[in-house]
């Protein structure tokens, strides 16, 4: 018996030995390869479906569209080399490049763009993002299914480098839509072929700097420099995500130098790290907000929905969250057009108290048994806490809290939301309209069942209105009645970018849409 | 029986790092009970202002990111470790010890079956057991009773088992038989009672290991959901910045270590007090 001991603890040794001294192929950094880190599985890379930022980190590399922004979020050329507005603001004539390719070597047309925003407003894709595309004429009306034939709708190729775009109205922001992911051109041949199976790294077919090499399911993504790109190439030769769900695993990670890029960092540890040369802290148009479903008791009462929103004292959190988030009460984010502090329901625990006695509830008795739930996330977990306690010391009701995982959260935001759930909103471009209509009764990104015609009204006269003091007047009266009077959501701060950075990578901007474009990284470790 | 149990004692008294166990057990069941008379705050109560200190004399053990005070936080922490060990061993010792002894007293073809069920359970990997129950049976605290104790009877019913086995070829328990005492007679009056040492020993072992188990569910964040916090909770909360505010998982992973070891120490004690065999084993 002892023998046999003997002989497995020398197999352990030599296990362990070998892990310390045998070829280091996981810890090898080639120069031309740049990785960083995602928060969770993408949960799509169709980029007419896609919704979330994580898709987006990947997407913006993959693709390109007809615009892009440069760091100061100026228009730029992309796909289309220049453009034509007409002059009563209604017609957008997009002039493609020509020497543009595919990765399978085909040239992009006007067409393609066509099938993408066909496929985005077609009913059956049920796109949660349709309604971006809903200033162009008809364009509503076919998702809606009320028109079939989409030759009625205001998107034409008038030859194979010339898209036409109709709009009802004159749109102040439409130039900065298509920079967007769901606006990118698609190949229905390959859709169509592979079906669902089309993003599969051996099926896709894509135009951007980068192509995908790899997709490790809950592991990590791997992108690799595309030869056929049409513009400048990229300097590295490989980007790879991981994929880390927990920050201070990816902090321990960005510790060890097995990645150079981290982009938020653990409320708990960032006094930590704030003193380093690679962090960087820069604004980011970005709301954090708890909605609730309107349609589930308690909250069908405007005046719960109130008195949630009353009883925190936000000002707290920019203390807890210690990375200049800027605590606020309405929903246009700072540095925005329209953004204005003064609006929103600002803390008074007094008349968050009588308006839950007034909606019966004296003191939070009774109150029916209500859940939170959160996307799991350090952060998040942390300012749930900070919320069940605000809401217990302040109205004296008690909320559970629970949490899934990011791809879950969004599954049940679709189908069927909880009475509170967390969400945050990133620009997608950067205009007012892009936050507001979030909250239409038709935008699929609106989870709290709240429809108000009001509001819809509001939005879509200041989508097309032109002259910006009347547009910002539509704005104001728009967040009232968001954040004051009906109250489906509860803004809590306008977030921050936390980022590490190892200092060895030049070229990459943090531009405040937070926008991961990695198509101008450069690496130098010599230095 | 009397001369048995004042013997124990006086080998128990005789060690003294299970007399020391036995004292610490008790102060921190103190602790558990009257939590809300020694806290000197609420497990709950935030104040951001105060957020992340170290410790110090207000705050014995530092404050965590919310300005909550760590200590109340541990003492209320006690409260749920305790009793998740306390109530998940003593289900698992009535289910157990019931199972054992039938299984023991039965024997043949029931007793067979029986036991293989207790090994397929027992080859069965306990943590995605327990996973799965969780997931059944929600977050609540009800889902770790059942969890733990769905994992932790096993040990027991093959303790008992044996011990059962070995009692039932007893001189005394075959001539109950011949006089015609019932079989559930036998078994809670003659045969339990005799086996009564080693349960307890099992019971002493079975607590620790129900408050690591949960400690380390409520780690890896399966346990307990806030604002409810056990020392496992604690410890994950505190276990991202370990290197800049080390008290935040240095305290509540102390209180686990030494309920742990104490409990265990304690067990060590009490079964050379009750079971001499063994002593110099």
């Amino acid at each position: 018996m002892k023998k046999i001991y003997g002989i497995i603890l020398a197999l352990i040794i030599l296990v362990i030995a070998w892990n310390f001294f045998g070829p280091k192929k996981f810890h090898s950094h080639p120069e031309k390869e740049f990785r960083f880190v995602i928060a969770s599985e993408p949960p799509t890379l169709d980029w007419s479906l896609a919704t979330d930022n994580v898709s987006a980190d990947i997407l913006f590399n993959l693709m390109e569209g007809l615009i892009q922004f440069d760091s100061d979020l100026n228009v730029k050329p992309a796909l289309a080399e220049r453009w034509d507005i007409s002059s009563d603001g209604k017609r957008y004539t997009f002039h493609l490049r020509s020497d543009a390719l595919w990765t399978d070597g085909k040239p992009i047309l006007a067409s393609h763009f066509v099938d993408g925003w066909e496929r985005l407003l077609n009913p059956k894709t049920a796109s949660d993002y349709a309604y971006f595309l809903f200033d162009v004429k008809n364009a509503k009306e076919y998702n809606a299914g009320k028109l079939t034939d989409f030759d009625t709708v205001g998107i034409h190729a008038q030859d194979d480098h010339t898209l036409v775009v109709d709009l009802w109205h004159p749109a102040s922001y439409f130039l900065k839509i298509p920079f967007f992911w769901v606006t990118f051109p698609i190949r229905k041949d390959i859709i169509e072929q592979f079906k669902d199976a089309w993003t599969d790294p051996k099926n896709i077919v894509t135009c951007g700097p980068f192509r995908l090499k790899e997709w490790k399911h809950d592991y990590s993504v791997t992108l690799e420099a595309n030869p056929s790109y049409y513009g400048e190439k990229p300097k590295i030769s490989t980007a790879t995500a991981y994929i880390i769900n927990e920050d201070s695993t990816a902090l321990s990670l960005y510790d060890t130098n097995k990645v150079d890029l981290i982009r938020r960092i653990p409320p708990l540890l960032i006094s930590h790290y704030k003193n380093l040369a690679d962090y960087k802290n820069s604004p980011f148009l970005r709301g954090y907000y708890y909605g609730m479903n309107v349609k589930k008791k308690p909250f069908t009462d405007s005046r719960i929905r109130k008195a949630f929103s009353l009883a925190i004292d936000r000002s707290q959190l920019s203390t807890i969250l210690q990375g200049n988030q800027i605590p606020t009460s309405s929903w246009i984010p700072k540095g925005m057009f329209g953004y204005d502090e003064t609006i929103g329901l600002k803390f008074d625990k007094e008349k968050a108290q009588l308006l839950l006695a007034q909606a019966g509830y004296p003191k939070g008795e009774h109150f029916p048994s209500i859940k939170m739930v959160y996307d799991t996330r350090d952060d998040n977990k942390i300012i749930a806490e900070f919320l069940q306690s605000q809401w217990k010391e302040h109205l004296n009701v008690t909320v559970s809290i629970d949490n899934q995982e990011w791809k879950v959260h969004l599954k049940m935001l679709e189908t069927n939301p909880p009475e509170l759930w967390r969400l945050g909103w990133g620009a997608d471009f950067p205009d007012p309209d892009n936050f507001m209509n979030l909250f239409t009764s038709y935008s699929g990104n609106n989870h709290t069942q709240w429809k108000n015609k009001e509001y819809d009204q509001l939005i879509e006269e200041a989508a097309k209105e032109l002259d910006s003091q009347k547009r910002l007047t539509l704005y104001q009266k728009a967040q009232h009645l968001l954040t004051e009077e009906d109250v489906p959501i509860i803004p809590l701060f306008i977030d921050s970018q936390n980022v590490l950075l190892k200092s060895y990578v030049k070229g990459y901007t943090l531009n405040p849409m937070s926008n991961n474009i990695l198509k101008n990284i450069s690496i130098s470790k010599n230095d | 029986m009397n001369t048995l149990w004042s013997d124990a004692f006086k080998t128990l008294s005789k060690n003294k790092p299970a007399l020391l166990s036995l004292f610490f057990i008790i102060f921190i069941i103190l602790v558990a009970l009257f939590a809300n008379l020694l806290a000197p705050y609420g497990y709950e109560i935030q104040n951001p202002s105060q957020r992340l200190m170290f410790p110090n004399r207000t705050f014995w053990m530092g404050t965590d990111i919310l300005g909550r005070d760590l200590l109340s936080r541990v003492i209320y922490g006690s409260r749920m470790s305790i009793s998740v060990g306390l109530i998940v061993a003593i289900c698992s010792l009535i289910v157990g010890t019931l199972y054992g002894s039938l299984s023991g007293y039965v024997g043949g073809k029931i007793d067979n079956l029986l036991m293989r069920i207790v090994d397929i359970l027992y080859t069965f990997p306990s943590l995605l057991l327990i996973i799965l129950i969780r997931v059944i049976f929600g977050q609540g605290l009800f889902g770790i009773f059942l969890a733990l104790t769905i994992v932790g009877w096993v040990d027991v019913s093959r303790i008992v088992r044996g011990q059962v086995l070995q009692l039932k070829e007893m001189a005394f328990i075959e001539a109950a038989r011949a006089v015609g005492v019932k079989n559930r007679f036998i078994i809670f009056k003659h045969i339990l009672p005799n086996i009564l040492g080693p349960i307890i020993v099992t019971l002493t072992f079975e607590i620790p290991a129900a408050i690591l188990s949960e400690s380390f569910l409520s780690f890896i964040g399966l346990g307990l959901q806030p604002p409810f916090s056990s020392w496992g909770s604690l410890a994950n909360d505190g276990f991202q910045a370990f290197k800049s505010f080390p008290h935040l998982i240095i305290f509540p992973g102390f209180s686990i270590f030494l309920t742990v070891l104490a409990f265990n120490l304690l067990g060590d004690g009490l079964r050379d007090a009750l079971d001499p065999k063994l002593k110099n084993a």
